[in-house]
């Protein structure tokens, strides 16, 4: 990396004293093990309104989660955010006062084992972003924006690192790089969508995504009535990333399989999608926002959740792989981890469909939906959720769109959604709701999707 | 900490700020959960640093650091006058603040034991028990207990010579029983869903919830609605438990009358509102029966404190008087918007050092009625009862809204009856308040925590409370699925 670039991170050499100041730390009676995971976050966001910057900010953090663990298996985890390494250590002595107190829990597994990781793409230009560069792209943007419209929005740029030491040996140390661009532009009775983002702020282009969204907002204007009901929808690639974001929370997870509280317990194997939906998770792809290790120090891997609609596998973290007798997919989440691990990227492949103008095409009476909002889980087991249509929502008669239409209200089993899948796109685009950074996804036209209210405006 | 943000504002003045404010922030955490037997999470944790926010020509920056040497904190005042120099290149309207009496002082919330000061050995003890009591239902699958404490120090100093220093103590605590049936998964939660009690105040808040006495009856509901039917399709009465009534306030009042939002601050995130800036005094917002204030003084509220983010001293305002609305969430840079005299009415909170304070709910409370639940069931004629939040989604202007609750009952006759599982129910939120024929009394009326609000970019998540009572609603749409 050039000297700026490397400026821009703490690098292996800051994180390796940070974590030998908590590994070599006396901790006082007898240890099993400790295991540091260091994480820093520094970026700048622009966030504009109004066609105007309204809110700037830029932070850097650094934390550092340490756990302990003690001969006869009491696990404690003690975290703080400092550069400091005496500060490190002292928060070692403090996690390894908690495990005392704790009764030994004979859940656990270890910790994580030596592995190399590798790396994840990461772009230097990215992490040396300015304000300067961020104002710039804003203006960008907003210069294709007529005053007619109001944008509103964020330009994100990103420079984190990730550190999980142990004393197993494991001394994995990552940098990644992040970019994302979000944007409304509203009209008196309309609204529109774009979004762009990737590992490298060259993955945005602000006068395209500009367009994108006037193009949404005109063709948004002066909003129809429909009725809710069943209705085969296309999606676009914003609101399928929702779909596959909430079917990680409810279907894959380690935990919840093993508790019998998710869709997939039971099911292993089964046909449970249309055949031409597969969706793996695989934080380290390209197209993709992950690190490649992951918060307990495992690398992580690209796992099949769906293929060929068969319901391949869920993921697991170090816990639930030895309750399930597997190995762990990396997919930990920070210790103490209530929740279990977590499928982070979850990606549905492209397919044979072609563009989303192809999907449409292929479509006598149906709507076009840009992406959804506020979505929350119903029936976790059935896979159930609610949420609105959002910036831009369009009828499609005889394969095309005729109208604008008022936003409406879905209340749809996410699984059964994917079994009615009629086409998958073959292109996918940056989608950025999820549980990081988001990842790209393809467009999906699925019948019979059901829709159980309306509201005002479009 | 307080000499940090004195150096971060001095070198942000210094640097060319025309106004500049420094928060020191240290806040410690706690948090420890068991399910079953067995201890599931114990943590501490400690996050410290330094926010500086100014103004450079009437554009915004702001940078944060958690690294506390002089150096880097001089660098991040230089950084935050850079970034509004870069946000003046995108401006239209410069930012006019507000006028705030200029205070200096101290503030710590009322508590009697500090929740630290209480032995995690201690805290574990009472949860493992809970869980076990809830296990007294032998058909229950899992039983969680949990216990959550913030204690958070805060100074601010503004180039306007406002100095204060806050300490608040909030806390949560709680059982959750899960049931698991065949292709069925039901969960009770006690007092409340999300990490159940959340308030501000003391260790003796906690043990006051009685968490071992009351787990058991939970867990058996939880199992009964393994067995109960779905809520059918329905329109009619219904009632809600306060706690419930808790998120309708917060979803379709709180979130909708944030003034950032109205002026579109949110509007690529969360939204927008169907509220207008030209409707104070004349909007109905609902029927008679509805009293809405926020107020950063409300005991044991989560967003009650001495001072806001910008230095705006606590205070009770009413925002819908007798069914019309009165007001809005408010800010210094926001209040001018409304009229040229109008000042904030100190709702501005950050999450951490390293956010910008944003417009929060606070404590937005629904005023009791009189009555009490019996007469509200009395007079319900044949409905529905609904308790305790399960799910919640509404649209971006906040009008179209769908809930999902734990557990329901017919109302037949004034009485609870029939058990229902899953029920949900959904509404355009003027019509919904509208239709409010009746709020239960002061002796039902409870602070309820919502420790889960998410706003801004970055996202920030705030804590923050509800004062509701039951109450009742006409023609409402319920059983959705």
């Amino acid at each position: 990396m050039t000297p700026q670039a490397t400026e821009a991170l703490l690098g292996r050499d800051g994180f390796s004293r940070l974590a030998d100041a908590a590994l070599d730390a006396d901790l006082g009676g007898a240890v099993a093990g400790v295991e540091v995971l260091l994480q820093r976050e520094a970026g700048g966001l622009t966030r504009f309104a109004n066609s105007q910057i309204h809110q700037n900010v830029w932070r850097e953090d650094l934390s550092a989660n340490v756990r302990v663990v003690t001969d006869d298996g009491r696990v404690g985890v003690a975290s703080v955010h400092t550069d400091d390494p005496a500060v490190v250590a002292s928060t070692a002595r403090q996690a390894a006062g908690i495990a005392r107190l704790s009764p030994p829990d004979p859940t656990f597994p270890g910790l994580a084992p030596m592995a190399k990781a590798g790396d994840v793409e990461v772009d230097e230009a990215t992490l040396t972003s300015t304000p300067q560069h961020r104002a710039e792209a804003v203006r960008t943007l907003l210069a294709e924006v007529d005053e007619r419209y109001e944008a509103a929005g964020t330009y994100r740029t990103q420079a984190d690192e990730i550190g999980v030491f142990n004393t197993e040996g494991q001394r994995s140390y990552a940098p990644r790089s992040s970019a994302a661009l979000t944007l409304v532009v509203t009209g008196g009775s309309s609204s529109g969508w774009a979004e762009d983002g990737g590992r490298s702020r060259s993955d945005i282009d602000p006068a395209a995504a500009g367009r994108r969204a006037v193009e949404k907002v005109r063709a948004g204007e002066d909003p129809i009535d429909v009725e809710a009901g069943q209705w085969t929808v296309v999606l676009e690639p914003p609101a399928v990333g929702t779909l596959a974001a909430y079917l990680a929370y409810m279907a894959f997870g380690g935990r919840d399989y093993l508790e019998n509280r998710s869709y997939a317990a039971g099911r292993l194997g089964e046909q449970v999608a249309d055949a031409r939906v597969s969706l793996t998770d695989d934080p380290r792809s390209p197209h993709a926002g992950g690190y490649p290790v992951d918060y307990e120090g495992t690398p992580t891997t690209r796992v099949e959740l769906l293929a060929g609609g068969e319901l391949r596998s869920v993921v697991h973290d170090r816990n639930t792989a030895k309750q399930a007798g597997t190995e762990s997919t990396g997919n930990a989440l920070p210790a103490p981890n209530t929740y279990g691990p977590m499928a982070l990227y979850p990606m549905l492949a492209p397919g044979d469909g072609g563009s989303t103008a192809d999907l449409v095409a292929g479509c006598e009476r149906g709507l076009l939906i840009t992406r959804f909002h506020y979505t929350n889980v119903l029936h976790q087991k059935e896979t159930t959720a609610t949420g609105m249509t959002r910036d831009g929502t369009f009828l499609i008669e005889d394969g095309k769109v005729t109208r604008a239409v008022r936003n409406l209200r879905f209340t749809q089993s996410l699984m059964a959604a994917l079994a009615q899948v009629e086409a998958v796109g073959s292109e996918t685009a940056f989608a950025g709701e999820g549980f990081e950074y988001g990842c790209r996804q393809p467009a999906l036209r699925i019948a019979g999707f059901a829709f159980t209210g309306t509201t005002s405006f479009g | 900490m307080k000499d940090l943000a004195q150096l971060a504002l001095d070198e942000a003045v210094a640097a060319g700020a025309g106004y500049a404010d420094a928060r020191a922030v240290l806040e410690e955490g706690e948090s420890l959960s068991v399910q079953d037997d067995r201890v599931e999470g114990v943590e501490r944790s400690a996050t410290r640093g330094v926010g500086v926010r100014v103004l450079v020509d009437g554009s915004w920056g702001f940078a944060g650091t958690a690294r506390l040497d002089r150096e880097q904190i001089l660098a991040a005042s230089r950084r935050a006058v850079a970034i509004a120099k870069a946000s003046a290149t995108a401006q239209r309207r410069a930012v006019r603040l507000a006028p705030v009496q200029i205070a200096t002082g101290s503030y710590t919330t009322p508590h009697g034991t500090d929740p630290f000061d209480v032995g995690i050995d201690d805290k574990l003890e009472l949860l493992l028990a809970a869980a076990a009591a809830a296990h007294g239902e032998p058909k229950l699958s899992l039983a969680k207990a949990s216990f959550d404490a913030w204690r958070t120090t805060k100074w601010f100093v503004s180039s306007e010579g406002a100095d204060l220093q806050q300490t608040l103590l909030q806390l949560a605590g709680g059982v959750e029983c899960i049931a698991v049936g065949d292709g069925e998964v039901q969960v009770r939660s006690y007092p409340n869903s999300f990490r159940g009690y959340c308030a501000t105040g003391g260790w003796e808040d906690i043990l006051a919830l009685d968490l071992v006495a009351k787990a058991q009856q939970h867990a058996e509901q939880a199992v009964a609605l393994l067995d109960a039917p779905d809520l059918p399709p329905q329109t009619g009465t219904l009632v809600l438990d306060a706690n419930q009534v808790a998120l309708q306030i917060h979803e379709s009042v709180g979130h909708p009358l944030e003034l950032d939002r109205i002026l579109g601050y949110e509007t690529a995130y969360a939204g927008t509102s169907w509220v207008g800036i030209g409707d104070v005094g004349s909007l109905r917002y609902g029927s008679d029966h509805v009293n809405l204030t926020v107020d950063t003084t409300t005991d044991k509220g989560l967003g009650t404190y001495g001072w806001d983010d910008e230095g705006v001293p606590a205070g009770r305002h009413p925002l819908v008087v007798d069914g019309v609305l009165r007001d809005f969430l408010t800010s210094r840079e926001t209040a001018p918007y409304v009229d040229d005299q109008t000042r904030s009415n100190g709702t501005m909170r950050a999450d951490s050092w390293g956010t910008i304070p944003l417009i929060r709910m606070t404590n937005i409370n629904l005023e009791p009625g009189s009555g009490s639940l019996e007469q509200l069931l009395d007079e319900a004629g044949d409905g529905v009862y609904m308790s305790t939040n399960k799910s919640w989604s509404i649209d971006d202007k906040r009008l179209n809204f769908q809930f999902g609750c734990e557990v329901a009952y017919d109302i037949r006759g004034g009485k609870l009856g029939k058990l229902y599982r899953n029920p949900t129910y959904t509404g355009r939120t003027p019509v919904f308040w509208g239709s409010c024929d009746g709020v239960a009394g002061p002796q039902h009326w409870q602070v309820y925590g919502t420790p889960n609000c998410g706003k801004g970019e970055p996202v920030q998540v705030a804590r923050v409370s509800h004062g509701a009572a039951p109450a009742r609603f006409r023609d409402v749409q319920m059983g959705v699925r």
